[in-house]
Order: C-alpha cells, then sequence, then structure tokens
C-alpha cells in the first residue's frame, strides 16, 4: 500500500515522513523518531500511558492516525524542559515520589501539563478529575496529586 | 495492537465524502474523533477498505442557534459541548451525561456524533479475533448463536452511550446526509433494536446535526459504573422535564434505549415509571455487573435521577 507524506512539529522540531496510512502516531512516535517515552499499554485508548499533547489537547496516541496529525504541533516527555532544566512537574513528581513503576508516568504529566496550561491554579477536585483519565496500576495516585499541586503552586 | 491495512482519506465536506463512499463501494468507516472506531478495527471488529475523516469538514463543528432549536454539529468535541453555556444553563440533563461521559481526555477528542452513533457493546464481542475465533463467531460477528445466552434468538449487546440518553430526554432530533439525500428525525427513531446492526442509517449515510428544542430544562443523568472515570454505562438513565411534561430515557441494557413520556410530573407519576421500567428491561450477563443487579438499579436510578429534577428545580 502507498506511504503518505506527512509533516507535523515535534517538541518544536518539523519532521516530514512517509508512514502508512494504518500507522498510530504512537507507533510513529515509538518507531520512526525514537521518542519512547509514549507508552503502549492497553492499545484502545483504556489508560492513557500512550497519552501526548497535539495542539494543546492530550490525546491518546494509540487512537490517532498518524496522518491525522498532518500539520500539528505535538508535544512530548521528551521535550518537556527546556535548556537542560526539566520541567516544574517532572521536578514535582521527582520531590513528591510520584513516580513507582514509571508506566504511567509520562502520560500522567502530559495530561497534568494540559490542564495547567487552561487553569492556572486547579483546585484539588479538579486534579483529580482531569487525573482520572489515566491509569496508575501502582495505584500511586495520591502522590501524583500531590506533585500537580505542587507545580501549580510552583509556576504562579 | 497493530491495525490492518486500509486507505485513509481526509473529506474537506460532505458532498466528498458521501463520494469516497462510492468509490469505495461502501467498504468505508467514517472517522471522526476514532475513540469508538479505532479498538473496533484494532479487534477486527470492523474492517473497512479506507477510513474517511469527517474531521475537517467545517459545517459540522459547529453549535448554533437556529429558529427555536439549538443546532448541534455532530463533530463537536464532548468536552466544547459540556463547556457551552447553553447547554449548562437550558440543558441539565445532557451536561451531566457529557460531565459522565468517560473521562476528560477522551471527552476532548469523541465527537458528539460518533457518541451517539458507538458501536452496541458485549463482553464476549469487544474481543480480539483470536479470542472470539476460539469462542465461535456469535450474531453480532456473523454467526448463528449469542454466546451470552444459550439458544437466544437476538443479540442482547449493549447500547453505551450516554448522551443519547439525555438528548432523547429533551426531544432532541438528528439530521442525517446520505446518498440519497437529506432528512431529519426524532433521535430515538435511529435505532433498530436488532443488537447486530443497531442503527437505522442507511448504508454512506453521516449524521451532521443534533439539534435540541431551545426550551428551559430541568434534568439530571444518573449513570451506573464501577470505576467513575473511563468506563461505559452498566445502565444509564436520563430525565429531563419542560412545565408539566416530562420524558425518562433507560439505556445501557440492550441495543436500544427506553423511553417513556409523562404527561404530568409528579412523584408518583416517575414511581410508576420506575417500576414499568423495571419490568421491560432485559439485562443479561454481558458485562461485569450481574444482570439480576442491574435490573433492580433501574428502578433506582430512574427514582434517583427524578427527585434530583424534582426537588433540586435545577
Amino acid at each position: 500500500m502507498k506511504t503518505m507524506k506527512v509533516t507535523f512539529h515535534v517538541n518544536d522540531e518539523k519532521v516530514t515522513l512517509h508512514v502508512r496510512p494504518y500507522e498510530t502516531l504512537l507507533e510513529t512516535l515509538r518507531e520512526r523518531l525514537d521518542l519512547i517515552g509514549a507508552k503502549e499499554a492497553c492499545g484502545v485508548g483504556a489508560c492513557g500511558a500512550c497519552t501526548v499533547v497535539v495542539n494543546g489537547i492530550p490525546l491518546r496516541s494509540c487512537l490517532v492516525l498518524t496522518p491525522e496529525v498532518d500539520g500539528a504541533s505535538i508535544t512530548t516527555i521528551e521535550g518537556l524542559g527546556k535548556d537542560g532544566k526539566l520541567h516544574p512537574l517532572q521536578e514535582a513528581f521527582m520531590e513528591k515520589g510520584a513516580v513507582q513503576c514509571g508506566f504511567c508516568t509520562s502520560g500522567m504529566i502530559l495530561t497534568a501539563k494540559a490542564l495547567l496550561d487552561r487553569n492556572k491554579r486547579p483546585t484539588k477536585k479538579e486534579i483529580i478529575k482531569t487525573i482520572s483519565s489515566n491509569i496508575c496500576r501502582c495505584t500511586g495516585y495520591k502522590k501524583i496529586v500531590e506533585a500537580v499541586e505542587k507545580a501549580a503552586e510552583k509556576s504562579v | 495492537m497493530i491495525l490492518p491495512k486500509f486507505e485513509y482519506k481526509s473529506a474537506e465536506n460532505i458532498a466528498k465524502a458521501i463520494a469516497f463512499y462510492e468509490r469505495y463501494n461502501g467498504k468505508i468507516r467514517y472517522l471522526a474523533g476514532g475513540t469508538d472506531l479505532i479498538p473496533l478495527v484494532k479487534l477486527r471488529l470492523s474492517t473497512p477498505m479506507a477510513i474517511i475523516d469527517l474531521k475537517e469538514i467545517e459545517g459540522l463543528k459547529a453549535i448554533s442557534h437556529q429558529g427555536g432549536w439549538l443546532v448541534i454539529g455532530a463533530n463537536v468535541t464532548l468536552f466544547e459541548l459540556k463547556n457551552n453555556n447553553t447547554v449548562k444553563e437550558y440543558f441539565p440533563a445532557l451536561y451531566e451525561s457529557l460531565d459522565a461521559t468517560s473521562c476528560e481526555t477522551l471527552q476532548m477528542r469523541g465527537t458528539i456524533g460518533g457518541n451517539i452513533l458507538q458501536n452496541t457493546r458485549c463482553l464476549l464481542y469487544n474481543q480480539s479475533l483470536e479470542w472470539r475465533t476460539a469462542r465461535g463467531f456469535c450474531f453480532k460477528m456473523g454467526g448463528e448463536t449469542c454466546n451470552v445466552v444459550p439458544n437466544a434468538r437476538a443479540c442482547f449487546s449493549n447500547y453505551c452511550s450516554d448522551n443519547a440518553l439525555s438528548l432523547m430526554a429533551l426531544s432532541a432530533s438528528v439530521k442525517l446526509v446520505g446518498p440519497r439525500g437529506e432528512r431529519k428525525m426524532p433521535l430515538e427513531k435511529i435505532f433498530s433494536g436488532d443488537g447486530r446492526n443497531p442503527f437505522t442509517l442507511m448504508p454512506g449515510e453521516i449524521l451532521t446535526e443534533i439539534l435540541i428544542p431551545m426550551k428551559r430544562s430541568k434534568g439530571a443523568y444518573e449513570k451506573l459504573r464501577v470505576r467513575d472515570s473511563i468506563d461505559y454505562p452498566l445502565l444509564g438513565v436520563g430525565v429531563s422535564t419542560k412545565g408539566n411534561a416530562g420524558r425518562v430515557c433507560v439505556g445501557g441494557i440492550g441495543p436500544s434505549p427506553l423511553v417513556y413520556n409523562l404527561k404530568d410530573i409528579n412523584e408518583s407519576a416517575f414511581k410508576d415509571v420506575a417500576e414499568k421500567a423495571y419490568s421491560d428491561a432485559r439485562p443479561v450477563s454481558n458485562t461485569t455487573l450481574s444482570p439480576d443487579y442491574r435490573k433492580k438499579m433501574v428502578s433506582v436510578l430512574i427514582q434517583r435521577a427524578s427527585k434530583k429534577a424534582l426537588q433540586e428545580g435545577k
């Protein structure tokens, strides 16, 4: 089958690729661009481990076809830190011990980032509601919520 | 999970989408948010030759007021609709069902049109090809039997849209455009009652608009779920009242929702509906909760939702 030419920005870098029409964004990121921070867990959009931010919106990249993101601007966990410095969310996750096995972490942080970008001071209830989009099978939710609260305080 | 081969086409307008439908002899699936479609394709429950993306069609993204109706484009995301002021103010049942749908991230991707036209679900249907082959195909997969109820003659898969229930409670209509032209009908008329093919849409038809009468309503949506996030309703109840009239919709049990009209709303009228719905509902063991419990919860949730609609005066 013919490949399709797709151009988009990943972490502020322009990429042009020839992809299969039935390729998911998660496959493109992991297998073509070596951005392996986004993880495949359930593969059907239920868990959120593959979350990346596309045009400001957190998306499950296992449900998105790469041709759909032609022209989009994508942020993955690899692009969150700037100039050798970690993002406040990443620091807060370390500080609060919010990382256990780490498999859900990149999705959690990107979901939280999209929340903080649209709401600088979310309440604890709002954080819990947003974070409930993602599953942590170590069940370390309490520390994850604390870390997001901490990052929100810091960024103000 | 790896997707099977298909072609991808993006349609700029409805006419082009229908042209693609004809070009591929109908072997296509229309794509909006993809949160229902992509998992179905991954599980080989749907094997289109091409996927036609409708997301770029400008006309499907707007919410507008037109002659006594709130007109919602089918591609408006659930999250955007939830945050719409008219919805919050006029249609509390719809606001609550949108808020109860899955989780925030999926609300940002999933569209209202796609939510309404999601396929029915069953514990023994939404499985991989290997799993289903080992078990033997059921009615919904083109087989000769139901794997849940022995000797059944029908498919008992469940229709799991939260928002269709509140929209029907609000007497919403839908506009469909297809190869044979355009038509408008009440939302409840899109259900065929047959779990194998749950909708009455004609081949190639696209749901373009959802229309709600612009009349202030009171109402509520109650959902039976186990996780409070990312899960489908194991039972859903939408209640909406306008003046003295009301409507109760029960879904998540079987392929087609139950709809009850009330001419005079009061506590005893809702109690009658709760009893009637309890005897009408026929849940089977095709979800993670027992059919007995789901059946009992039908009347509980109707009373809960109607109490909210009556007392809180929302």
